[in-house]
């Protein structure tokens, strides 16, 4: 079989995929960001039979799948760090410029720990245990990043 | 006063009146009697749009009868009791038609704790975005000389030298022989309608995200020079879509549809949409 293939004709299109979506937050979600916005707090819910705090919040246990979305439970806006990663590609959908370091950040009262932007530090000073606390954003996004970062106490 | 779920029965009661949807009760009728266990008996009028609602020492007269216990009684009321799971452990019992007292769910607004209500009237936040994602598309030499055919107005199809079938749009093997396909025929451009799917439902063209109008008609055109399956997929004039007839071959019986003829764009570019669309031609 004669193997050669002429490609001349071959040629590339490029094209652009508009993707429009709409996330809703929930009302257990909404709830969780207006608070951190209007009042500064974060808010976990807690399930009173697994005693255990949630953040973020959900509308269900995990463990015993009761229904806890009234359950709210004021959390410190301080914590501490249960690990680390830093990030250290560029892509447009990250929330800072690289590097910068993304925690998993136990919040005082909670039970589960919370991701979020760790700042006011040199990535390579991190330290797993170091105590945080929440630094809240001037303007409002209406999303998770109205806590802007955490930053060492 | 026992409380269940943090609330009286007494409440559940006491609050009818502000409960009371006039446009929901519209058309209803009836006398609505409950006997709640260990706390009392109402009486529940509903006539005109307008609602009375009166403790009594006998409610056996009403059009339907409710009975229960008080823990079932504000459970329901509240949405965390099921009525159908009730009925079936005998922990509610109705005289009269169940139906009927269904109606009471549409003459009510749902009992609300007042942390309830203003928590229902809490802001909900949504979050409103278009990503972006770059697309290339590589024609690869066969698609490629069937796209810059329709450039020039031709359509291509490429013809399999073990089978002799056309395919259009072209491919660079006949998947029944095995074969690499190397002749290329120039078919149509008019051809006979043979099939049309309604469509109702466009997903995103995978280049842009855009998508179009519905509905819209994806046809099978058998081109002139093709025969049998071979038809060539494209849409069909959204303005003719209840007008076109379809044609078919059952068992050697052949039904001619519509003849059509392409509508070319006046600036075109070595794509699919270089055809705008088919029409009858008439």
């Amino acid at each position: 079989m004669d193997n050669k293939i002429d490609t001349g004709d071959s040629y590339v299109i490029e094209g652009k995929l508009a993707l429009p979506y709409t996330y809703f937050a929930g009302r257990v979600g909404s709830t969780f960001i207006t608070t951190i916005r209007d009042k500064h707090k974060i808010m976990g819910v807690k399930c009173n039979t697994c005693d255990k705090v949630f953040v973020p919040p959900r509308q269900t246990c995990e463990r015993c799948l009761e229904d806890i979305r009234e359950n709210w439970v004021e959390l410190g806006n301080t914590g501490e760090v249960v690990n680390f990663t830093v990030v250290r590609y560029e892509d447009k959908h990250l929330p800072r410029k690289v590097p910068f370091v993304l925690a998993l950040i136990h919040l005082d009262g909670a039970d589960t720990p919370m991701v979020h932007i760790l700042d006011g530090v040199d990535p390579e000073e991190v330290k797993i245990g170091m105590k945080v606390q929440a630094v809240f954003a001037e303007k409002t996004t209406h999303t998770i990043l109205d806590i802007d970062h955490f930053a060492p106490v | 006063m026992s409380e269940y779920y943090g609330i009286k029965v007494e409440d559940i009661f006491n609050s009818m009146k502000d409960r009371f949807r006039p446009e929901g009760a519209a058309g209803i009728n009836h006398s609505f009697g409950y006997e709640i266990k260990n706390t009392g008996k109402w009486k529940l009028t509903v006539a005109d749009g307008t609602m009375e609602l009166e403790t009594a020492d006998d409610v056996s007269d009403c059009d339907v009868v409710l009975n229960t216990d008080g823990e079932t009684f504000v459970g329901l009321s509240i949405g965390k009791v099921d009525a159908m799971s009730a009925l079936t452990s005998r922990k509610l019992k109705i005289q009269g038609d169940f139906n009927t007292f269904g109606l009471t769910s549409r003459i009510f607004q749902k009992y609300m704790t007042p942390g309830q209500e203003t928590r229902q009237e809490q802001e909900l936040l949504t979050l409103k975005k278009t990503i972006s994602v770059k697309q290339r598309f590589a024609t690869g030499p066969v698609f490629g000389k069937f796209l810059k055919g329709l450039k020039d107005k031709k359509i291509l199809a490429i013809k399999c030298p073990e089978c002799g079938r056309l395919q259009t749009p072209p491919r660079e093997a006949c998947a029944i022989c095995r074969v690499r396909n190397n002749e290329w025929v120039e078919v149509g451009p008019n051809g006979e309608m043979r099939m049309m799917e309604y469509c109702y439902y466009a997903s995103p063209d995978p280049l842009t995200g855009e998508t179009r109008e519905t509905p819209y008609g994806a046809i099978g055109i058998l081109l002139d020079g093709c025969k049998d399956e071979e038809v060539f997929w494209h849409l069909l004039n959204p303005e003719q879509l209840d007008r076109v007839k379809m044609g078919s071959v059952i068992n050697g019986k052949v039904t001619h549809g519509s003849r059509l003829r392409p509508v070319w764009n006046e600036n075109r570019t070595g794509s699919i949409e270089d055809i705008r669309y088919f029409e009858i031609d008439e």
